[in-house]
């Protein structure tokens, strides 16, 4: 079936429903909750609209919508999807409803104002993702700041304001200096081609590797113009140094908060990279930083892995584990080949639904004992056989067991950087090491060692709703794990485009 | 020299404000009773929506009154945008002034004079007009401000903004002295002309242009004349400051545009970017800095204004056409954006006399959701960020610095949008992650306050999302405004 204007449909209609929900009065707790999680199941089956009326065999913008916004400085409404964009479109849409069952009990303060960001959320991440026009993807990636900021502050943990105030502002360094490079392109543009700017993305991706470079580095703007987009997006994956804010935020967000911000946000970083970064600019920049980017990577797999390993709190310890994994997506970008970049796209989908599993799993017991402590679990295995069943199929995806997704997109990224990055994937690989440690050890003391705390004999296996939301996740585990070709043939032809243009 | 008719015509909404401003005189030394106020509020909207519709149909006449003013589009632009923030500030007032038994029809009367003063600032092509019209535009606001003239700190602010405003005008008056000595003229197009011809400053004209800029800048509370702005804006009554923080600096951008545009300042002197690069980046510095350790919010927003000047002096120092044209639109972003954040603070009030405190307002987001969305909106789209229509300001500012080749003021402009997130954001938090105090603050509610923030935070967003009539207008206008 073909739907006209199905991007759009998909990008707006979350905010639109947002704008409506805002008429309903807040006392109507459940009819909020079920609107919203109706509208993201029918923004999730539009969205499949996209992958069936999607053809695999070429690698450019397709379902495109074009109209002019602000015509006189180039700029437009522009949204197109590729095959990179359309798995991680997809993704959010898949995310967004099991987030809504996962807060279905515990946002229980001002549930309105919850469903009203999360949906505002999920305008900004799909149409982040979607946009072909430099400005309004900066729009985009902004609005998505805000509702964060509010479902971190206002339904987080103890420490939430700060958590909240901290993700934003780091968020932000990122992107002004991103929005004066964008400003610098577009002026570039108008320059190069002696007609008016534009912002449009198809056209700067044939403008703006010419910058000129300079003899040194702060006066080559090709140079200063990859860092300012380098950085906003370093910031948002996290890479190491810049990922200090992923853990207050994650260990204060609310399980829907967190599930989001691992699964999707943290995505729009490694994609920002693939797209703009390594689309906009000529092989001699992007050549120029690649080593950098392969030492953070190194370091943040190592790095993440190590910390990951002395948390006493679980979703601490996920979200190092979140730094440690994004690290072998930059890895598998920044080595650019055809696997590993393959390999770094379905990587992303694979960590939004494992690590999405993980929060989510955590949320279920918090919501139970109100502590995410490990030491405060133990022998629970017994008490709570199929919540056990479910997390310990999560973690064996999470560490890369051969069968379920996460090995098909390590194996990819390592496999693919070998032949150009053969140090950095010896490191790696004892990322890999490092990371079934760190799980194995966290769910041996939480299911297994002797239970030392009376009220966990009390505790509760998971209920119909929490399996809901989680079963679909469990499928494309196995799905990805043991047919990725489903997954991996729609990007193909992008990735070629993109590292061959 | 007699008018002839077409000038009258010409400045029929000046005059409509005017003999508004005389009735309003009368009706409150004859009418009696709680009529009063009502019709004092009544006349006023009345007036204003009359010289807003004259100056919509009315053919635009370009020179008038010998070639003092200069009746054209810039001039509808900035008319328009005045008599908009005229209209909020008093439907904001009605209510405020009820409140605070202060509702005299004087009041209105001084502000129609004021806005009266600013238009005509805006339209003048002539260093005389120029300087009545900042008389005009200054006095009634000196009085205005001391309006609660039982309470210490607004009869503090009007005389502190009096003393400055003096000053201020004694700067400017003796630059355009001295600017006429250096070229014959008083006429601000025929000035340009003559600077940019001559191709350098003398000292004479360097020393008057450098006075006059000073003046003007002592208006827009810029760098480093900005010292009044804090205790001004602390101690008057909130409407008055939500007028005098967009007004005054609107009227004062113009003439500044005009005067630096003209004599095409970016050529003529080279020391020019440098003195005007500093203003900005000082202004945009010490004001986000300074506002972060403040715990009142109206003194926040003084210092937030500094800084916003800073942003707007980084496009009129980038110059041209495109420079002229982010000035417009910033001006009716900072408007919007400033006067919902005022009408919100005059909402959530309890007694004027008593210190805005930030920390007044926790958990207000929840216990008056509208007003709290709105002041949301507002403080977002202070700090810049999309798709409100300070974004749109913003990011026309730093095109036109980038377009200019002035990166280095475009990157420091937007660090400094950085550090003003961070206040921003803490009475975003104060209002919705903090919990109400045991002591609920009483505030006094008012549905027009409320509907004035509403409607004001409403077109921060769709502009915000739609800016191209407004951008449209703005090139329009800056043709005008920088001819040639």
């Amino acid at each position: 079936m073909q739907v006209e204007h199905l991007l759009s449909l998909v990008t707006l209609l979350p905010a639109a429903a947002a704008v409506l929900f805002g008429l309903i009065p807040g006392r109507f707790a459940a009819a909020h909750r079920w609107l919203a999680l109706l509208v993201s199941l029918l923004v999730f089956g539009l969205s499949c609209f996209i992958w069936t009326g999607f053809d695999a065999n070429t690698g450019i913008f397709q379902l495109t919508e074009r109209l002019d916004w602000i015509p006189q400085y180039g700029i437009s409404y522009h949204l197109g999807v590729d095959g990179i964009s359309l798995l991680l479109v997809l993704l959010t849409t898949f995310l967004v409803p099991v987030v809504i069952l996962a807060s279905w009990r515990s946002v229980s303060v001002n549930p309105k104002g919850y469903y009203i960001s999360m949906l505002l959320l999920t305008t900004g991440m799909i149409g982040a993702f979607l946009a072909l026009d430099l400005f309004l993807f900066y729009v985009f990636w902004e609005l998505m700041l805000i509702p964060m900021y509010f479902i971190i502050g206002v339904w987080g943990g103890p420490r939430r304001i700060y958590a909240a105030v901290k993700f934003f502002l780091f968020t932000m360094v990122g992107s002004v200096l991103m929005l004066v490079a964008i400003l610098y392109l577009a002026w570039h543009h108008g320059v190069y081609t002696g007609g008016p700017p534009s912002f449009d993305y198809l056209d700067l991706v044939v403008s703006a590797p010419h910058i000129a470079m300079g003899p040194t580095f702060f006066s080559s703007a090709p140079m200063l113009l990859f860092a300012a987009f380098g950085l906003a997006f370093a910031i948002k994956v996290p890479m190491f140094p810049f990922h200090t804010w992923l853990p207050d935020a994650h260990v204060e967000a609310p399980t829907g908060g967190s599930i989001i911000l691992a699964g999707v946000l943290l995505k729009l970083g490694t994609y920002g990279f693939l797209r703009f970064n390594r689309g906009l600019f000529s092989q001699e920049v992007w050549d120029a930083y690649v080593p950098l980017i392969i030492v953070l990577s190194v370091i943040g797999i190592i790095y993440g892995a190590l910390v990951a390993l002395v948390q006493t709190d679980i979703k601490k310890l996920v979200a190092y584990s979140s730094v440690s994994h994004l690290g072998y997506v930059m890895l598998g970008v920044a080595a650019g080949t055809m696997a590993s970049t393959q390999g770094a796209v379905l990587q992303m989908v694979n960590h939004g639904l494992s690590t999405g599993a993980l929060f989510l799993l955590v949320g279920v017991v918090y919501e139970r004992r109100h502590t995410r402590l490990i030491a405060d679990y133990g022998g629970i295995a017994k008490v709570v056989p199929i919540y056990t069943a479910v997390f310990i199929l999560v973690t064996l995806s999470s560490i890369g067991l051969p069968g379920l997704n996460g090995f098909v997109g390590e194996f990819l990224i390592l496999a693919g950087s070998w032949k150009v990055q053969p140090v950095a994937v010896v490191f790696a690989g004892c990322g890999i090491i490092l990371g079934a440690l760190y799980m194995l050890h966290m769910v041996q003391r939480v299911f297994w060692n002797p239970m030392v705390h009376e009220e966990n004999r009390q505790l509760k296996d998971m209920n119909a709703r929490e399996l809901i939301a989680v079963l679909p996740l469990l499928a494309f585990i196995v799905w990805i794990g043991v047919h990725p070709n489903t997954f991996l043939e729609p990007m193909e032809a992008a990735v070629r485009l993109l590292l061959t243009h | 020299m007699v008018p002839t008719a077409a000038d009258l015509i010409a400045v029929l909404p000046e005059i409509v404000l005017a003999v508004a401003a005389g009735l309003l005189l009368l009706v409150e030394a004859f009418l009696g009773g709680r009529l009063r106020h009502g019709v004092a509020v009544l006349v006023s909207l009345a007036s204003i929506l009359v010289a807003g519709w004259l100056r919509i149909t009315m053919p635009l006449t370009g020179d008038v009154w010998g070639g003092m003013l200069q009746i054209d589009q810039a001039a509808a632009f900035v008319d328009l945008y005045i008599l908009a923030a005229l209209l909020l500030t008093v439907l904001m007032a009605g209510p405020f002034l009820a409140r605070n038994q202060i509702d005299r029809g004087e009041f209105y009367s001084l502000l129609l004079l004021s806005g009266i003063g600013a238009m005509i600032m805006a339209c003048s092509v002539d260093a005389l007009a120029l300087f009545l019209g900042l008389e005009l535009l200054s006095i009634p606001l000196y009085v205005l401000n001391a309006f609660l003239r039982k309470t210490a700190i607004s009869v503090e602010a009007g005389l502190k903004y009096f003393i400055v405003g003096a000053f201020a005008s004694g700067f400017l008056v003796y630059g355009i002295a001295l600017l006429y000595g250096g070229t014959a003229t008083t006429n601000l197009v025929e000035m340009g002309r003559r600077v940019a011809a001559a191709g350098q400053l003398t000292p004479l004209v360097a020393i008057g242009l450098a006075m006059v800029v000073g003046g003007l800048c002592f208006k827009l509370a810029l760098f480093p004349f900005h010292g009044w702005a804090p205790d001004v804006y602390q101690g008057g009554p909130t409407p008055v400051t939500a007028f005098l923080s967009v007004v005054p600096k609107g009227a004062a951008l113009i003439a500044l545009v005009r005067i630096v545009g003209g004599m095409d300042l970016v050529t003529v002197s080279s020391r020019w970017i440098l003195v005007g690069g500093i203003i900005a980046v000082a202004s945009q510095s010490l004001g986000n800095i300074v506002a972060i350790v403040q715990r009142d919010i109206k003194r926040m927003l003084a210092y937030s204004g500094i800084a916003h000047m800073g942003y707007a002096m980084v496009a009129i120092v980038a110059g041209g056409k495109d420079g002229g044209s982010a000035v417009l639109v910033y001006l009716a972003a900072y408007t919007l954006m400033n006067i919902g954040a005022f009408a919100a603070i005059a909402y959530m009030s309890e007694r004027e006399s008593e210190p805005h405190f930030i920390s007044d307002l926790a958990g207000q987001g929840w216990r008056r959701p509208v007003v709290a969305l709105a002041l949301t909106v507002c403080l977002f789209s202070l700090a810049g960020v999309p798709p409100m229509v300070g974004f749109t300001g913003k990011f026309l500012v730093f095109r036109a610095a980038i377009n200019h080749g002035l990166v280095l003021l475009a990157v420091l402009g937007v660090i400094n949008s950085l550090i003003s997130a961070f206040y921003y954001l803490r009475v975003v938090y104060v209002m919705y992650m903090e919990p109400l105090p045991r002591r609920e603050p009483a505030f006094p509610r008012s549905a027009l306050i409320s509907a004035v923030a509403a409607v004001t935070a409403l077109a921060v967003v769709a502009v915000g999302l739609f800016p191209t009539p407004l951008l449209r207008f703005a090139d329009e206008a800056v043709r005008y405004l920088l001819p040639g």
